[in-house]
């Protein structure tokens, strides 16, 4: 937090204001906001498909947002027009295939494209700007060889270098190490990093591995479909944080002052001991739109572990439940419940001891989930109507309790969710009036379990 | 061993050759095509002297006035019947390598043409329906029609590929690709199926085949003053198109990081390259390999700039074409064989040379 309030004095260079993308119909990104300001070095984590390199090409204006707006440096991106972005922001791929012979030297003065006439050719002051950019990216001795004939390490130096001789103030990297080994790896996000220090060249940069993401980047952002995390590498590399996203078991450490990760393959004897320690959830939370989060830090304050679903993407509650819930049963976008995750809450639902119904309004879309919590309730699953603000005093008559579910309020299925309220109660389910309480009556039940079997 | 000193030689030609000023480069081959064009000239069933044919010409611009020395039907020789063919096939060459450049340059691919995306097929299709048309039995003659519709056909062909390969405001290049090759087999379908069924196929056929098998046949010089200019606008055009050339090398998204509209780009680089490919074969037929070789060859000792390569293939083509129609005329007077003959014969076992001798630069 020291950190944020530090860089407020310095200026937004680029703010993805809750842009939303999807290929087709399926939204990709949902509502995402990030700032970057100038000067940061910012990487980007988050696995196969997560949306990193849709991010980048959004940002470069390749792509363009369905929802929402990208600022550049103060003005709108689709305004700055495609040479004035490319004048701000230079993008160093994967890797750079190039059909014909270009020599090191055309290929970073290529660089220049931007700024010079598009029939004439570059002046003096390009062709200096050139031989600074290749000085920098240490390839002055290269300037005269054939780019294709280079090693991989060596290209995308080259690559480096025809974008710095576009003079950007933002500079976009989509995982530049992919294809290098270790040593280029290495040198590649030295060379990023001193350029960052000693040019102030802001940085965004997709990466896959996290050693070294962790070892440059003073910031990183999580990314699957959204910002799940945007802090420090020490809070932003957690261990079960990365587990749940990425899907397998790590461990960090702390190796010569830095920060270290070592990812182990799922089933080693560490993830099973953490597993243990975990133990096996047993309750699960259904919520949404920010319903259940006291619930589920509660939950996790208590160490207990429960699954958290379905949610949407984008839901403030899916991001939280992405970091505290063992499992997140998770559904596209705005999109109703669709009878896939509904077989998927039912058969979570065979595994659970407690499931909690936090106050989320009902309507046709996941009304469902009220109809496969009354089938739970029936099959001897404790069901908790979560209902925080309705006082904690005894009442008596079966039409006070649903009163005081709140379910009038929030029902907007004509009925139905009344309806199915109703019979939930009538099949045993209770209603709780405080995080407090709920948290109480699931520790119990759990512990009752546990020691039951 | 063998292999290799030849490489060494040509790395070493090539190095030579980068080394020289453009300037100079381009100034040496103008030189060598006024060379190429004097020799084609001055070959046929009467030679005529290079000395006499240069003065004849010095003379046809009016600056200067050598004294008459020759036979007055030398000179109608030269201006009416050589000079029109000499300078349609230079016209045709540069066009039709400037055409490749652009392909080339557009689909970062050193093996596309200009015939690649419908042209050819297209001004097949014109030229046989001009050819089976009754007018020229009535008229006795069709040199208008053929060329106007061969030059139509191959515009509304590129246009169909193009309409057809946009999708969502895009033009990928494969779907551009498979968008030719279907609209090729189509209008093929629909060349073969007007020549079964037109009464007046029988006397077009021969006529066809030849201009199928690429020529140029041009004895009056309107139609190369029409061809020329479209053709000299068109490479004009394409030479201030260099710098986005070199960009598109860094493939589409490459050169949009750069700041080009690539789609707009594309666009006319499609055009303009169909312009002047369709200019070429209305008045020559389908020519195969000048496009595909010629600036395989100038990239191969100049560099892929496209400042210079482009003005290197245009003077190139015009002076490999040039060569090419000389020997269709003289390898079996006084019958004159079909150009496109011996741009295969010389191109093919070249570009396969090429091939054979740089495998790494060929990958897609």
């Amino acid at each position: 937090m020291v950190v944020i309030a530090s860089k407020t004095l310095l200026e937004v260079l680029l703010d993805v204001d809750g842009i939303t993308f999807g290929y087709e119909q399926q939204p990709l990104l949902y509502d995402v906001h990030i700032q970057v300001r100038k000067g940061e070095m910012v990487g980007l984590l988050g696995p196969n498909g997560s949306g990193k390199t849709t991010l980048l090409r959004l940002v470069s204006g390749v792509l363009r947002p369905q929802q929402g707006k990208i600022i550049l440096d103060g003005r709108e991106l689709r305004d700055w027009g495609r040479r004035g972005i490319a004048q701000l922001i230079a993008v160093v791929p994967q890797e750079l295939h190039v059909p014909f012979a270009f020599t090191v030297e055309q290929l970073v003065s290529l660089g220049r494209t931007p700024f010079v006439s598009l029939f004439g050719s570059g002046s003096r002051h390009d062709t200096l700007i050139v031989q600074d950019a290749m000085h920098a990216a240490d390839i002055t001795p290269l300037a005269g060889r054939i780019f294709n004939e280079l090693s991989g390490g060596e290209r995308q130096r080259v690559i480096v270098a025809m974008a710095l001789a576009q003079q950007p103030k933002l500079l976009l990297l989509d995982e530049p190490t992919a294809h290098l080994d270790i040593k280029y790896q290495i040198d590649m996000l030295e060379l990023v990093q001193r350029l960052n220090r000693e040019r102030v060249v802001t940085v965004i940069a997709a990466m896959h591995d996290l050693n070294l993401a962790a070892r440059y980047f003073p910031r990183l952002l999580l990314f699957q479909r959204g910002v799940v995390a945007d802090a420090s590498p020490a809070e932003v590399l957690e261990p079960r944080l990365l587990k749940r996203v990425y899907g397998v078991n790590v461990q960090v450490g702390i190796l010569r002052g830095a920060q270290h990760l070592s990812v182990l393959p799922p089933g080693s004897a560490v993830g099973d001991d953490e597993r243990q320690w975990e133990g096996e959830p047993q309750v699960l939370v259904m919520a949404g739109g920010g319903s259940g989060e006291l619930l589920m830090r509660a939950l996790a304050d208590a160490s207990i572990p429960f699954i958290a679903g379905p949610l949407n993407i984008g839901d403030s509650d899916h991001t939280l439940a992405l970091r505290l819930a063992s499992e997140v049963i998770t559904e596209q976008p705005y999109a109703p419940i669709s009878p896939a995750t509904l077989e998927q809450v039912r058969t979570s639902l065979l595994r659970m001891k407690l499931l909690v119904l936090c106050p989320v309004p009902i309507g046709p879309g996941n009304l469902s989930l009220l109809q496969a919590a009354l089938e739970a309730a029936h099959s001897k699953i404790t069901v908790l109507i979560l209902a925080p603000d309705s006082g904690g005093a005894q009442v008596a008559t079966a039409d006070e309790v649903l009163q005081r579910t709140g379910i009038a309020e929030r029902d907007y299925t004509n009925g139905e969710g009344l309806r199915l309220m109703r019979e939930l109660l009538q099949a045993g389910a209770s209603v709780v009036g405080s995080i407090a309480e709920a948290t109480e009556v699931t520790r119990r039940h759990v512990s009752l379990a546990s020691s039951n079997s | 061993m063998r292999l290799a000193t030849q490489k060494n030689q040509l790395k070493q030609l090539r190095g030579g050759l980068r080394a020289l000023p453009a300037p100079l480069l381009l100034l040496a081959l103008c030189a060598v095509l006024l060379f190429v064009i004097l020799i084609a000239v001055s070959f046929g069933s009467t030679p005529i002297p290079i000395g006499t044919i240069a003065q004849i010409l010095l003379n046809g611009t009016g600056l200067f006035h050598f004294a008459r020395r020759w036979d007055p039907t030398t000179e109608v020789i030269v201006w009416q019947l050589r000079m029109p063919g000499v300078i349609g096939a230079a016209l045709v060459g540069s066009a039709l390598a400037v055409a490749g450049v652009l392909f080339q340059g557009m689909l970062r691919n050193p093996l596309a043409d200009p015939f690649l995306i419908g042209t050819s097929s297209g001004a097949a299709l014109g030229a046989t329906i001009a050819f089976v048309l009754p007018f020229d039995t009535i008229y006795g003659s069709f040199s208008l029609l053929r060329p106007l519709l061969a030059f139509v056909g191959a515009i509304l062909s590129v246009l169909l590929v193009y309409a057809i390969a946009r999708v969502g405001g895009e033009t990928p290049v494969v779907t551009l690709l498979l968008a030719g090759v279907v609209v090729n087999a189509v209008l093929v379908a629909f060349q073969t199926l007007i020549l079964t069924l037109s009464p007046h196929a029988q006397f077009g056929i021969v006529a066809l085949f030849n201009w199928l098998a690429g020529g140029v046949a041009i004895t009056t010089w309107w139609p190369i003053v029409v061809v020329g200019a479209i053709i000299l606008a068109g490479v004009v055009c394409s030479l201030l198109l260099s710098n986005v050339l070199d960009a598109f090398g860094l493939g589409e998204e490459g050169a949009a990081h750069l700041g080009l509209h690539v789609e707009r780009y594309k666009l006319l680089i499609i055009i303009l390259g169909s312009l002047i490919t369709a200019a070429a074969v209305s008045i020559s037929g389908l020519i195969g390999f000048v496009g595909l070789v010629t600036p395989h060859a100038m990239r191969l000792l100049l560099g892929p700039r496209h400042r210079l390569l482009l003005p290197a293939s245009a003077l190139g083509g015009a002076i490999f074409l040039t060569l090419a129609d000389l020997l269709a005329r003289v390898a079996n007077p006084p019958d004159v064989l079909p150009v496109g003959v011996f741009t295969a014969l010389v191109g093919a076992p070249f570009f396969l040379y090429l091939l054979r001798n740089s495998k790494r630069a060929y990958r897609w």
